[in-house]
C-alpha cells in the first residue's frame, strides 16, 4: 500500500490553478522530494495531504485514508513542519515538545520516552532557554522534533532548511537522512542539492503539475542533463513534460 | 480533554510569561485603586460624592481589570493566528472546541485572581480607611463578577479571531475606556440621567459594575436584574465569539 495517493488532485484560487489533476504515489519509508519554482503548488499540495486545505477535485490518501472524509485518522498519521518555524515562542524546547505530547494524547510514560529520544535526535539538550531566544537552526530544529514526537507514519517538511546557514543545513540533513527508511518523509525544498543527498524520489512540479518525476538518475536521463540543477532548468524552461 | 489541557497549559504559561500580563492584568487595576482611593480622601465630605469610596470603588476596578483580560485574550488569539503554530495545531487531532476551550480556561482562571487580588486590596483599603467591607459581600462579588469575566473573554476572543495582532489591541483598548466610561467606574450615569443613562443601560458594562457594587454590599434588591441582563450578554458575545473562531479556523484551512 502507498503512504500517499492523489487521484487528479486539484486546488484553484480565484483563477489561478495552484495544483492540476495531480496523480502521485508514495511509497512508505520512503524519502520523497518535491521540487519547483515559487508558485509551481508544493506546498498547496502539502496543505491538502495534511488536511489543512480541501481540493476542489479530485482526492488525496494518506496511509490509505481519505484526508477529506477521514481527516481525524489522516491527523493521528502524519508530522507536519510547516515552512515557518511554528513553536511556541515562550515555552521552551522541552515544554513545546509536551506541549505536542499532550495534544497528542500520550502517557506520562511515553511522554517521557519520546522527549527523551527527540532530544537526543536532534541535541535538544543545548537548546537552552525560551523557544524565541533560540537561533534559526535550532527553532527549525525543534519545529521538525514537534512533527515527529507522536510517531507519525508520514513527515511532511515544508523548506525545511530556508534560510539556515550552511552548518546548519548540512546537521539537519543528517538528522533527516536518519529518517530514511523509518517513515515517509515529503520534503518541499528549493535547494537542488538537498533534494539529491536526501531524496529517494524526487518530482518536480511546474505550474501545479508533475512535470517529472523519478529517481535523481531517471530525471537525468529524461532530461539528457547531468545533476538535478540542469535537469529542473531544462524542464521548468519547457522541456521534457512526463507523468 | 488531554488536548485541552495541553493547550490551556501552553496559553496560561505564555501569558504569565509576559511581564506586560503583571502590569496590566494585576499592578494597573491596583494602581488605580489606590490613586482613586487617595482621590476619595481629598474630596470633602460636603461634597456628598461617594463613587470613589472603597465599597463603590471596589467593584468598578474589577470590572475595568476585567477588561485587561479581553485584551489578552485578543491579543493571544490574533498572535497565534498570525504565526504559523495555530497551522501547525490544524494538523493535529485537535477540535474547533479544543481550541476554545483552551483559550477560555486559563484566561478564567487569570481573570479570578485578578479579582481576588483586587478584592483583598480593597477589603485592606477598607480596614485602613474604616469603610465597612464583609468578606462575604466580596466573596458574593466575585461570583457576580463571573459572567463579566465570561463576557469580557468572549470580546477578547470575539477581536482576536476578526482582527489582526495590530488591530485586536486598538479595538480593544477602545472597549477598555468605553467600558470603564459607560459603566459609570469612573462618575455615576444615575446621577447624570438623560441620553447618557440610557447608552449605559443599553450596554452591558453598567450592568456589569451595579451587579459587582450591590453584591459586595450583599444588597439583592435589585441585584439579579443587573446580573441576568450581564449574564444574558455573556452568552451572546461567548456564542458570537465561538460562532467566528470556528467560522475563521474553517476559512483559514480552507
Amino acid at each position: 500500500m502507498s503512504a500517499i495517493e492523489t487521484k487528479n488532485l486539484t486546488k484553484r484560487y480565484k483563477d489561478k490553478c495552484a495544483v492540476d489533476e495531480l496523480n502521485l504515489s508514495v511509497n512508505e519509508g520512503e524519502l520523497f522530494a518535491l521540487l519547483g519554482v515559487n508558485g509551481a503548488g508544493k506546498t498547496t499540495t502539502i496543505r491538502m495531504l495534511s488536511c489543512l486545505s480541501e481540493p476542489d477535485k479530485g482526492e488525496c490518501f494518506v496511509g490509505g485514508h481519505s484526508c477529506a472524509r477521514e481527516s481525524g485518522r489522516v491527523k493521528r498519521l502524519i508530522g507536519v513542519s510547516p515552512q515557518e518555524t511554528a513553536v511556541a515562542e515562550n515555552l521552551t524546547a522541552r515544554e513545546n515538545l509536551e506541549l505536542m505530547c499532550g495534544i497528542y494524547g500520550l502517557s506520562k510514560e511515553e511522554t517521557k520516552r519520546r522527549i527523551s529520544e527527540m532530544t537526543e535526535l536532534f541535541g535538544l539538550d543545548e537548546a537552552k532557554g525560551r523557544a524565541k531566544t533560540l537561533s534559526g537552526g535550532w527553532k527549525r530544529k525543534l519545529s521538525i522534533a514537534m512533527a515527529l514526537i507522536a510517531s507519525p507514519k508520514v513527515l511532511f517538511l515544508d523548506e525545511p532548511t530556508l534560510g539556515l546557514d550552511v552548518l546548519a543545513r548540512r546537521e539537519l540533513w543528517k538528522v533527516i537522512k536518519s529518517l530514511k527508511g523509518k517513515i515517509t518523509v515529503i520534503l518541499t525544498t528549493h535547494y537542488m542539492e538537498e533534494a539529491e543527498q536526501l531524496s529517494d524520489r524526487i518530482a518536480i512540479m511546474i505550474e501545479g503539475k508533475i512535470a517529472a518525476h523519478g529517481t535523481l538518475a531517471e530525471i537525468e536521463t529524461l532530461t539528457g542533463e547531468k545533476g538535478l540543477e540542469n535537469a529542473f532548468v531544462k524542464i521548468a524552461e519547457g522541456g521534457k513534460t512526463h507523468e | 480533554m488531554n488536548r485541552v489541557i495541553a493547550f490551556s497549559r501552553r496559553n496560561f504559561m505564555e501569558i504569565m510569561r509576559d511581564p506586560l500580563s503583571y502590569i496590566f492584568c494585576l499592578g494597573f487595576p491596583l494602581v488605580m485603586l489606590i490613586i482613586m482611593t487617595l482621590v476619595n480622601e481629598s474630596i470633602p465630605a460636603e461634597a456628598g460624592m461617594v463613587i470613589f469610596r472603597i465599597d463603590n470603588l471596589s467593584g468598578g476596578i474589577a470590572v475595568f481589570g476585567l477588561t485587561f483580560i479581553m485584551l489578552f485574550t485578543g491579543l493571544s488569539v490574533a498572535k497565534d493566528r498570525a504565526g504559523a503554530f495555530l497551522v501547525r495545531l490544524y494538523t493535529t487531532p485537535m477540535r474547533s472546541c479544543d481550541f476554545i476551550m483552551g483559550y477560555i480556561a486559563p484566561v478564567m482562571v487569570i481573570a479570578l485572581a485578578q479579582v481576588l487580588i483586587t478584592f483583598a486590596a480593597s477589603f485592606a483599603i477598607s480596614v485602613i480607611t474604616g469603610i465597612k467591607l464583609s468578606a462575604a459581600g466580596l466573596g458574593a462579588s466575585m461570583l457576580a463578577l463571573v459572567p463579566t469575566a465570561v463576557m469580557m473573554i468572549g470580546l477578547g476572543l470575539l477581536f482576536g479571531s476578526l482582527f489582526g495582532e495590530k488591530a485586536a489591541p486598538g479595538l480593544c483598548s477602545i472597549v477598555i475606556s468605553l467600558a470603564s466610561f459607560l459603566g459609570g467606574v469612573w462618575f455615576d450615569p444615575d446621577g447624570t440621567g438623560g441620553i447618557l443613562l440610557k447608552i449605559c443601560k443599553a450596554l452591558p458594562f453598567y450592568h456589569s459594575v451595579h451587579a459587582a457594587r450591590l453584591a459586595a454590599s450583599l444588597n439583592f434588591k435589585d441585584f439579579w436584574g443587573h446580573l441576568g441582563i450581564t449574564a444574558a450578554w455573556a452568552v451572546v458575545i461567548t456564542i458570537a465569539a465561538v460562532l467566528v473562531f470556528k467560522a475563521k479556523m474553517k476559512s483559514e484551512t480552507c
